[in-house]
């Protein structure tokens, strides 16, 4: 955090898992991790919307990632977690994960732009990040959070 | 300087100004001897000239002159006030709306001048043939010329009225070898904190002597109850010399003058003034020019203050921005949600505690009445909105050549700040209407045996925890046959559903998207987008629309609203193994029924209640919930009220009444139509609110 200039050329992630693929979302991006917890069902919307959650009196949208990107349901466990995304000018939006497992920092070259078909709609991943022979998919939140 | 800041100010005083202009003419128009309402305009005319020069919009400064240079005339008595005249007017007062919602938009003015009208002023100032711009005007004129122009208001202090405590004062006074001086100080046109100038004046004058006298009065001063001017009677052994120059050594002073004056039974002799003074003016305009810029206290004839029927200029109000009302509102919400969380807990644990019990009930009371009062901070007169339809309707008759009035009460009914803001283009769109459709042409209504000008009526009332709002016209009302034909041939309806329609369906066609009877269509309505924005719009604001109509005889538009949106009482129901609440507002009544009581209309289910039949509509099947009741068992229906329609909600259990924070579910999941948002609960669940006008 002290280390601000740092940040324009660097980017920080918390990378997350779902099933066995790690995904990377943008520090900035993030406003909150909290545990699961009991999501009230809000009738009439896609189902990938499991309805709403009280954020310290904020209501708060929680989307499955995972039925978003078309994979099974979730399972709850207990590392299951919801992170409170808040891109700017939107208001804050829960998406679940199974896992958060760690920060971590992308120097540029680390970071490699994908190049997909465009074609394709269902595409969530805006590059791919290189960590300790790992790979991350680094997610393209506008993309995960546009109506779909 | 950087006006920047200031914008804001600006165009919230400028609207005010604008507005009152716009009363002040109509005003003018009825009563056009009425030195009060010229007065009026002149003063605002003259700040609002003002307040542009300062922030550097000179297309509107030149005009808001020119304006004030013909009232000025008027004010003189050398122009009459004629019809055509005003008619100008009011283009110019539109010319400067343009520029003021211009800069709004953009904080630019523009680039129309606008010279046709600002000829058509001067035309009306050379009809009297004579010079249009006198010298007392430049006096006035803008902020930089202020400093170096030279004043007509020498020896204002001559004006003020002495009294006897006063006179022997300064009697005492003088014989004690001090001087008296009267004093005449003018800040400023630009200047932003009047009263805190005057403040430092008057702390400077203090070093040195003496202030006895002061017009208008020190109260009226640090409220800023005054123009640009003020003046003093002030003692002191001091040279006048210096104490002009202590004076002009507080900034934003424009101009301070002052002369000798003799104990009070005297008349003053000298006159001395720290300018070139241009003292050749006559003591007539002098006149002129104090009873413009000192209203409150100046003993001249020509202001009765009995018969000014205007509200005090200046109330003793704070502006607040309406962001920091809603952190209020959030956190009294807040508040609430905490205090349920409290209730709640006290009912679980052992209730003995009769000490916490009356703590809870205490607390209770207490954001009961937190919510009421700040609920009351945000409520404002609808007055804002509804004082400017007289000009409309004003110059709706002239532009359909039909004659008629507006009559308004109720203005002062007071309504949440949010739901103000956007309930002027409904309303607009309903007297338009009126306007329009619903009262004839003076020669029908003449052959009817009605008033050849029309009324239109705007009563706005608090009825319970409503406002309701009424748009009335004597006119010709709704020709229930016409839009049924309308309805057919544009097949809206068929023929045979035509036939099976009450009136009441039929006139509801009315508020069905591009739907307009109007034969010919107008500038004013008829282009179908009225009613349907009148319905939804009311609609967004929880509130609902009926109408009332009688051919030949008028028709009625009654719109319903609630006090407010952010808190409300609610009942809280359990489907399945959720939680919804409903607004307590919309609840008829809540009945018990039993299963076979239910029947069949139209492959509908219904239920036969004291002779209404009313549609049953299951909550379990519109929210896709399984019910856990068992089907044999009796139902609780809860019977809700739209208008004139029931409807009845079958739901498992209720659950109890509880005060409510409405929270928006957000846009991203803000699809379902019959949830209106959530709320947050004792026990920090979330439950969503039905929207139970949706269900119909």
């Amino acid at each position: 955090m002290d280390e601000i200039k740092s940040v324009t050329e660097n980017a920080q992630f918390i990378v997350i898992k779902i099933g066995q693929e790690q995904f990377g979302i943008d520090i900035q991006h993030i406003d909150n991790i909290v545990r699961m917890q009991n999501i009230t069902r809000v009738p009439k919307v896609p189902e990938y919307f499991k309805g709403v959650i009280n954020l310290r009196g904020e209501i708060i949208p929680v989307m499955s990632l995972r039925l978003k990107m078309g994979l099974e349901p979730d399972v709850i466990t207990k590392a299951t977690r919801i992170i409170i995304i808040k891109l700017e000018q939107h208001e804050g939006i829960g998406i679940i994960v199974d896992e958060v497992k760690e920060v971590v920092t992308l120097e540029k070259d680390q970071i490699e732009k994908m190049s997909y078909d465009k074609e394709e709609k269902k595409i969530f991943v805006y590059a791919v990040g290189k960590v300790e022979g790992a790979l991350v998919s680094l997610l393209d939140l506008n993309a995960v959070l546009a109506d779909a | 300087m950087d006006v920047s800041q200031y914008l804001e100010i600006f165009l919230d005083e400028s609207k005010e100004h604008l507005q009152n202009l716009n009363t002040q003419i109509l005003e003018l128009e009825q009563d056009s001897e009425n030195m009060d309402t010229v007065n009026e305009i002149f003063r605002a005319a003259h700040s609002l000239k003002g307040m542009a020069g300062t922030m550097g919009y000179k297309r509107m400064q030149n005009l808001t002159h020119d304006m004030e240079n013909v009232f000025s005339e008027v004010r003189n008595g050398a122009i009459k006030v004629r019809a055509n005249m005003i008619d100008i007017l009011f283009q110019c007062l539109d010319a400067l709306e343009g520029y003021v919602s211009s800069i709004q938009e953009t904080s630019d003015e523009g680039t129309n001048d606008n010279a046709p009208l600002i000829k058509l002023l001067n035309d009306i100032l050379d009809s009297k043939g004579k010079d249009p711009v006198e010298v007392k005007e430049k006096d006035q004129a803008p902020v930089e010329a202020a400093v170096a122009e030279s004043s007509a208001s020498t020896m204002r202090w001559n004006e003020i009225n002495l009294g006897s405590s006063e006179k022997v004062v300064l009697r005492a006074a003088k014989d004690k070898g001090n001087h008296i001086y009267g004093i005449t100080v003018r800040i400023q046109d630009s200047c932003i904190l009047k009263a805190a100038r005057a403040f430092l004046v008057f702390k400077a004058l203090e070093e040195h002597g003496e202030i006895i006298v002061s017009n208008p009065s020190v109260q009226d001063i640090e409220d800023e109850k005054f123009d640009q001017e003020f003046t003093l009677i002030y003692v002191t052994k001091v040279s006048l010399d210096e104490i002009l120059k202590a004076i002009k050594n507080v900034s934003e002073i424009a101009q301070a003058e002052g002369g000798m004056m003799e104990a009070p039974e005297v008349e003053s002799s000298t006159v001395y003034t720290g300018e070139e003074e241009d003292t050749t003016q006559s003591n007539q305009t002098a006149v002129a020019v104090t009873d413009m810029s000192v209203p409150s206290k100046s003993g001249s004839a020509q202001k009765d203050k009995k018969q000014t029927p205007a509200k005090p200029v200046v109330n003793r109000t704070v502006r607040v921005d309406i962001e920091k009302l809603d952190v209020l509102m959030n956190l009294v919400s807040e508040l609430i949600i905490a205090k349920n969380s409290l209730v709640s807990a006290s009912a679980v644990e052992d209730t003995t505690n009769s000490a916490f019990n009356e703590q809870i009930e205490y607390l209770e009371s207490v954001t009961t009445n937190l919510h009421e009062s700040v609920m009351k901070v945000r409520m404002v007169p609808i007055e804002s909105v509804v004082n400017k339809f007289p000009r409309m309707i004003r110059d709706l008759s002239k532009n359909l050549n039909k004659k008629m009035e507006l009559y308004m009460s109720g203005e002062e009914t007071e309504l949440d700040r949010t739901v103000v803001d956007e309930i002027g283009d409904p309303l607009m769109h309903l007297l338009r209407n009126s306007a329009d459709h619903g009262l004839e042409t003076a020669e029908v209504r003449k052959a009817r045996g009605k008033n050849e000008v029309g009324s239109i009526f705007l009563d706005a009332y608090q009825d319970g925890n409503n406002v309701i709002i009424e748009v009335r016209d004597d006119g010709n009302g709704i020709d229930v046959e016409a839009v049924k034909q309308k309805a057919i041939e544009r097949g809206t309806i068929s023929f045979d559903q035509a036939e099976n329609m009450t009136d009441k369906d039929i006139i509801d066609l009315l508020f069905l998207p591009s739907f307009s009877t109007a034969k010919v269509v107008s500038d004013v309505s008829g282009r179908g987008v009225g009613l349907d924005v009148v319905r939804s719009k009311i609609e967004a604001l929880s509130g609902e629309v009926e109408v009332k109509s009688k051919l030949g005889v008028g028709s009625t538009f009654v719109i319903r609203l609630p006090l407010t949106l952010a808190i409300i009482q609610a009942l809280m129901v359990v489907v399945g193994n959720e939680k919804y609440a409903i607004s307590l507002g919309s609840i008829q009544t809540i009945e018990d029924i039993r299963p076979e009581d239910i029947k069949q209309v139209q492959s509908k289910e219904v239920i036969n209640l004291r002779g209404n039949v009313i549609p049953i509509v299951r909550l379990s099947d519109v929210l896709d919930i399984e019910s856990n009741k068992n089907p044999e068992e009796n139902m609780v229906v809860v019977i809700v009220k739209k208008g004139e329609k029931f409807a009845g909600i079958v739901v498992d259990e209720l659950m109890g009444q509880q005060e409510i924070v409405i929270k928006s579910l957000g846009k991203y999941i803000n699809k379902c139509k019959k949830i209106s948002g959530a709320t947050i609960l004792g026990d920090g669940e979330v439950a969503l609110i039905l929207d139970a006008n949706s269900l119909f």
